[in-house]
């Protein structure tokens, strides 16, 4: 919160650290937090990923093998829920709480108590939902998009699910207000904003999207609420409401949601890259333009998730256009990450493995959305198995695939150990073929024309299931290696130098390793901050 | 300031202006109420209130966050006194208390989420330290703190290397 600055260096390290529970229940150290939002999103892919085994398990063949269809589609739902907002939102706000503080030169975040209450909604809010799956007529299983009027139909869940998913928003609106005050205001002296790192960038651009689109989703399903206990009619046809409307004002918040679960990823590979290709980063303003760009764009796109709905030509005109323009941003993108590799020192350790499969497995989910963008080939895609195989490509190997990554680049300095690099390479291939086996076959099942979200198909589709299946499988306990190795790292691992990786510069790679409790109490030296546009 | 004194300064990071943050808050208001106010206006007004609320929060927050730019202490221990000078946008006091006499003390705070106050006393008077730090900066101040004063009735030697930092 302060910088203190000494006159007398003599005793200037101290570690006082809580133990114990309280440590963690009443927890303000923006490491303490970064790790609990870390662990819980570790949680949540491990339960988000459960229910996913239990779809693939179930379309394995066709045929009902193992849960009726009501329950199939809970998992649909549920899935989504744990995944968006439950894994990935959460580990890109553990990674900020780390890494923002020690990348600007603070010695923590802006507001270290509103952190805690921000973390300490999301066991309550995912007890909550998970809850539902005990209640009569099961977890909600209209699909994560809630669409009415199916959701209203729902059981008991509906108002535990509302509330749920309240309590994730206003976590969400809490992290991003921390993040944004801690950029703006809790920078080193001397650091201008185009001297922070482009993760720094990236968390800013999406807190500012979260603030924007958040009360749109509380909004949404307020109404939803009212619609369904208190006689309102918002989205209710008979009543002169419109349940169009409701898909109008959803994908206002989901399409920027999109870009809050994968700028972040954008900032983590905008750091790994030039370190492992020992350069520094080509084009660094244009990343942030290009950043801000997307986030612009990201708010005119929303109806082309819904061009099926029979919306005018010049609408669907317009959403198709603007859909493909984000194709320019993230084109600078894919090109700068390019350049900053060409005649570089590269070498592949796996924080660097993850970041490639990264830019080409996302390049593949950016260009299956341009083909949904075209609006007369989207009424052929919609709703099948190509769309699921796209925002998967974008989702997995984007968002997750450059969390892990993350991780395994910044591990080192967290926990003072080296990971293994024989099991995180291990962990990188086996993922990276589970995945492909996984989602690519997806594309054609969707170009076959099997719909998602149905528990049973016909016998055309049996065969590429069968792959996608064993994928999933191949995928899902293959993340087993990753808690292996973090395990391994924090228990057992090698001694970390301060700068494991000779390439990498910034402000969190100047502390100590491991990093202090409590970083940059005293501000750090101009001399080591990044030079501007760097 | 004598040779041997050391002087501890406190200040918070601020690196957002006043004018910075208004134009930050703005653009974040249009946003959101631009948004919501077109929603609203196609008769969806639930968006309205919790884009208020939203805004209003991040208001606080940023009040909160600037209202420290001007806070800073000065701990000032010579051989005699500490002088504990305390500054914000339109006033500055200072407190003195002899050396030898003067303890520092770590009280309990008034919840769990701000488990402690730091504060210097002798001859029943006393004067919090730090009270935007966090936690951890305020425990490390306190340990830095009671080496340098020493408990009461007690002066140990001070580093012979004083200066300002």
């Amino acid at each position: 919160m302060a910088n203190t600055a000494h006159a007398d260096h003599a005793h200037d390290h101290h570690d006082h650290k809580p133990h114990g529970l309280k440590r963690w229940l009443y927890a303000t150290n923006h490491k303490d937090i970064g790790t609990m939002y870390l662990v819980f999103a570790c949680i949540m892919f491990f339960g988000g990923g459960a229910m996913a085994l239990v779809i693939r398990a179930e379309l394995f063949q066709p045929g009902l093998q193992f849960v009726d269809p009501s329950f199939f589609n809970s998992m649909t739902t549920m899935h989504a829920l744990l995944m968006i907002f439950g894994g990935v939102m959460p580990a890109w706000t553990g990674l900020a709480n780390w890494m923002v503080p020690m990348q600007v030169g603070a010695p923590d975040m802006a507001l270290p108590r509103l952190n805690n209450f921000s973390f300490w909604l999301l066991p309550f809010a995912f007890t909550l939902l998970l809850g539902t799956l005990f209640v009569p007529g099961g977890a909600p299983a209209g699909g994560w998009t809630l669409y009415p009027p199916l959701v209203l139909q729902g059981g008991d869940s509906f108002p535990f699910t509302i509330f749920a998913i309240h309590l994730m928003g206003i976590s969400s609106i809490l992290g991003a207000i921390n993040v944004v005050v801690t950029i703006l205001n809790m920078r080193a002296p001397g650091m201008g904003l185009l001297q922070m790192p482009l993760f720094c960038w990236t968390w800013l651009i999406t807190a500012y999207l979260l603030i924007a689109v958040m009360p749109v989703l509380a909004g949404a399903v307020t109404m939803l609420l009212t619609d369904h206990f208190f006689g309102t009619t918002f989205f209710t046809a008979s009543g002169g409401g419109d349940p169009v409307m409701f898909q109008h004002i959803f994908w206002f918040f989901g399409h920027p949601e999109v870009y809050i679960l994968i700028l972040p990823a954008f900032g983590v590979v905008s750091e790994i890259i030039p370190t492992f290709s020992r350069k520094p980063l080509f084009g660094y303003e244009s990343m942030v333009y290009a950043t801000a760009s997307i986030a612009f764009l990201s708010f005119i796109v929303w109806a082309h998730h819904m061009f099926t709905v029979g919306m005018p030509l010049a609408g669907q005109l317009f959403f198709m256009l603007s859909t493909m323009l984000i194709a320019i941003p993230t084109g600078v993108k894919v090109f700068n990450w390019c350049a900053t590799m060409w005649k570089g020192s590269i070498s592949f350790e796996t924080p660097m493995l993850f970041a490639l499969a990264f830019l080409f497995l996302f390049t593949i989910g950016g260009f299956s959305g341009l083909m949904l963008a075209i609006a007369p080939a989207d009424f052929q895609y919609h709703d099948t198995y190509f769309v699921v195989a796209h925002f998967h490509y974008v989702l997995v190997p984007g968002a997750v695939f450059s969390i892990m990554a993350g991780v395994y680049y910044w591990l080192p300095k967290w926990c003072g150990r080296m990971y293994n690099e024989r099991l995180g390479k291990a962990h990188f291939w086996l993922s990276v073929i589970g995945v492909n086996v996984l989602f690519f076959p997806q594309h054609f099942l969707g170009l076959a024309g099997m719909p998602r979200r149905i528990p049973d198909y016909s016998t055309q589709f049996a065969d590429w299931n069968m792959v996608s299946s064993i994928g999933a499988f191949i995928f899902g306990f293959s993340q087993l290696l990753f808690v292996a190795a973090i395990w391994n790292a924090v228990r057992s691992g090698e001694k970390a130098p301060q700068r494991p990786w000779e390439g990498a510069t910034g402000l969190d790679w100047e502390l100590p390793t491991p990093a202090p409790y409590h970083s940059w109490e005293t501000p750090p030296a101009a001399n080591i901050l990044p030079k501007p546009g760097h | 300031m004598p040779p041997s004194a050391t002087r501890i300064e406190l200040a918070p990071n601020c690196s957002l202006s006043i004018a910075g943050a208004r134009w930050f808050f703005a653009s974040c208001c249009v946003a959101s109420f631009g948004v919501a106010g077109l929603v609203a206006s196609q008769g969806f007004w639930p968006v309205l209130p919790f884009a208020g609320l939203e805004m209003l929060l991040l208001g606080i927050a940023l009040k909160l966050s600037l209202a420290r730019r001007h806070q800073k202490q000065i701990i000032l221990i010579s051989t005699e006194v500490v002088e504990i000078e305390d500054r914000d946008a339109a006033h500055r006091a200072s407190v003195v208390f002899p050396r030898h006499w003067a303890q520092v003390r770590i009280r309990a705070g008034g919840s769990p989420l701000h488990p402690s106050r730091l504060v210097i006393e002798s001859h029943g008077r006393r004067h919090e330290i730090g009270s935007f730090l966090n936690e951890q900066e305020r425990l490390g101040l306190a340990a830095r703190l009671k080496r340098l004063i020493g408990r009461i009735d007690e002066s140990p030697p001070l580093p012979t290397l004083g200066g300002q930092a």
